[in-house]
């Protein structure tokens, strides 16, 4: 007699479907990510931050130290309307509500939904993928997450002014509006939905989505702060399977009511974030290729030129073996010149990213990662900065 | 005459039955039901807030298929193996069937019929495979050489798995939709039977296979 089956060969230990009750009606998941990083130091061997903030999405944290919670769900009423939200807590904070929003599908047999709410991002394609069991390396692309020295709430009394702020984003000032330093602002952020109204339809080959919202791409609201209104778009054409192509739009107030005010002006006053995105993917057998670029355009009623940012990088990811991935991304941020009484200059510093690394998956969902990070940017107190990230990845 | 004719007979009866070789026993089977009496895992996708399906209901009905099997077979058994064909499709980002149980050096087809790729891997012990990003039409088959349980995923689609047993004899069934299985061809004797579900597997319980009878068997996994 011999056995027929040896005893349990899982190689998956840990449940990796979501939480599913209510019969079916409520689906709760999660997305938990533990980071942490070592910058040079010089030579004295110790582990260094990353004392260039080249990595912060926000003034207290840096997104290559976090430990990140993310609690989703979905709650079903029928087959027309759920409730979908996801709390998040980093570094132990308070849960806070990421999205929350409701969806509407009026007719069944159409892919066409409404949501309102904290909606989903409508701009660009890494958003969708800021989960991090969805972003191939631990940093985030730099037009998602560097921190500008534009602030909503704070406005540059002229360009001698702005231009003090070069490479400063992380602890931003300026003489107008609110002068308490604090952090600037991304050109569009990965870490904040927006709130407002979005309608998204699919078909075979392509998909389209627009919103309504109240606060702009790089400094999205719960509330309206200014009284304007951003409209968003998004289209995406898949030819064929493995490639996907969009092309993404936006126009939204960006100055504060507040700092307007500071400005001596009660009502609204020209100060626009515009921009376009064009992003490319494909995959095939292995690999991956991801491209994407993003190029946004402030206008300050104190700047007389249109203060442009771009940016755009590229990654792409080989799978060597069904634990194992190599990824790689190069990522550059750009800046417009201007000229202010003393010299002419890039109104930032420009910032290049080199990211190198890899995954291993323990389990399905439980992944770690590594990477080394080498950014080089032309201002800032910092100019240069290596960094060595380690992730732990679980999901459901 | 009547008692002669009598005598005669019985004379002619035992004679023949001594000269007949002895008869060989005949394979029974075995049969019953598997109910499911634990909330059962569901195939539904993750609540990933930027999903654009969330209004999508899973769906149950595969998950209650549990497969039977006897814990030991008889060594003759594992003689008549041939390599089989199987065929695991993928269709609307499911694995169909999501409970697929062969026999040693069966080689599975995965078939993608949907119109997205789709990326087939393993990280089982068992059989660690990955058969890449393949579109619709494809289709890449894995050999399975040693027994065990293999889990099978999806690389871009979190939500879509499903299990593979590979045993090494052919005394196995897959229930059906309402939990019956029937294993037959099984040479008489006493085995421990144990039936499968969704990773949990039942304690193994005697059936005794009478020759060329059926042994009766229900399960209940908790």
């Amino acid at each position: 007699m011999t056995a027929g089956l040896p005893g349990p060969g899982l190689a998956q230990t840990l449940p990796s479907e979501p939480l599913v009750f209510g019969d079916g009606h409520v689906t709760v998941g999660a997305d938990v990510s533990a980071t942490f990083s070592c910058a040079e130091t010089g030579g004295t061997g110790s582990c260094g931050d990353d004392t260039g903030f080249f990595n912060y999405s926000d003034y207290e944290y840096s997104t290559l130290r976090m430990l990140r919670v993310d609690v989703n769900a979905v709650v079903r009423a029928n087959r027309s309307l759920a409730v979908v939200a996801d709390l998040r807590s980093e570094n132990g904070g308070s849960p806070r509500p990421y999205a929350l929003y409701a969806r509407l599908r009026p007719w069944a047999q159409h892919a066409f939904d409404i949501n309102a709410g904290r909606v989903p991002p409508t701009f660009g394609a890494f958003p969708r993928r800021s989960y991090a069991s969805d972003n191939l390396l631990i940093g985030y692309p730099l037009a998602y997450q560097y921190l500008t020295s534009l602030r909503p709430d704070s406005i540059p009394a002229n360009v001698d002014e702005l231009l003090r702020m070069r490479g400063r984003g992380w602890l931003s000032n300026f003489s107008i509006g609110d002068t308490t330093p604090n952090r600037g602002v991304p050109l569009a952020t990965a870490f904040r939905w927006d709130t407002g109204v979005q309608v998204h339809s699919a078909w075979a080959w392509a998909d389209a989505t627009a919103a309504l919202t109240t606060g702009s791409l790089s400094d999205p609201q719960l509330a309206d702060d200014n009284g304007g209104k951003q409209i968003v778009g998004r289209f995406a054409f898949h030819p064929e399977a493995g490639l996907n192509l969009g092309v993404s739009a936006a126009r939204g107030q960006f100055l504060s009511r507040n700092a307007a005010r500071s400005l001596g002006v009660d009502a609204n006053i020209d100060s626009n974030q515009t921009a376009i995105g064009a992003d490319a993917e494909y995959s095939r057998d292995y690999y991956v290729i991801r491209f994407e670029a993003v190029r946004s355009t402030w206008t300050l009623p104190t700047i007389h030129e249109p203060l442009v940012a771009t940016g755009g990088w590229i990654e792409g990811r080989y799978k060597i073996h069904p634990r194992f991935y190599a990824a790689a991304r190069v990522d550059h941020l750009a800046f417009s010149t201007i000229t202010g009484t003393t010299r002419t200059a890039t109104w930032d510093a420009p910032l290049t990213r080199l990211e190198v690394g890899g995954g291993y998956l323990l389990q399905r969902n439980l992944q770690l990662k590594a990477s080394f990070q080498r950014n080089s940017r032309a201002g800032g107190r910092v100019t240069h900065l290596k960094i060595a990230s380690a992730q732990v990845v679980f999901w459901f | 005459m009547t008692r002669r004719l009598i005598f005669s007979g019985a004379l002619a009866a035992a004679v023949l039955t001594a000269a007949a070789p002895p008869e060989a026993a005949r394979n029974g089977s075995i049969r019953g039901r598997v109910e499911i009496r634990r909330v059962v895992a569901t195939p539904g996708p993750r609540a990933s807030v930027t999903d654009s399906d969330v209004l999508k209901a899973p769906d149950f009905t595969d998950r209650l298929r549990s497969v039977v099997y006897l814990e030991t077979a008889p060594r003759a058994a594992f003689e008549q193996i041939d390599p089989a064909h199987a065929v695991m499709d993928q269709r609307n980002e499911t694995f169909v069937p999501h409970l697929l149980a062969v026999t040693t050096g069966t080689v599975v087809d995965f078939p993608n019929s949907d119109r997205i790729y789709h990326n087939v891997f393993s990280l089982s012990k068992t059989r660690t495979f990955d058969l890449g990003r393949y579109a619709a039409g494809r289709s890449q088959a894995v050999r399975f050489d040693r027994p065990g349980i293999v889990r099978v995923f999806c690389d871009i689609h979190s939500h879509m798995n499903a299990f593979i047993l590979v045993f090494n004899h052919r005394f196995f069934s897959v229930t059906d939709a309402d939990g019956r299985y029937r294993i037959d061809n099984v040479p008489p004797g006493t085995y421990n039977v144990i039936a499968w579900n969704e990773g949990l597997a039942s304690e193994p319980r005697a059936a005794t296979v009478p020759d060329g009878g059926t042994a009766e068997l229900d399960f209940q996994l908790r």
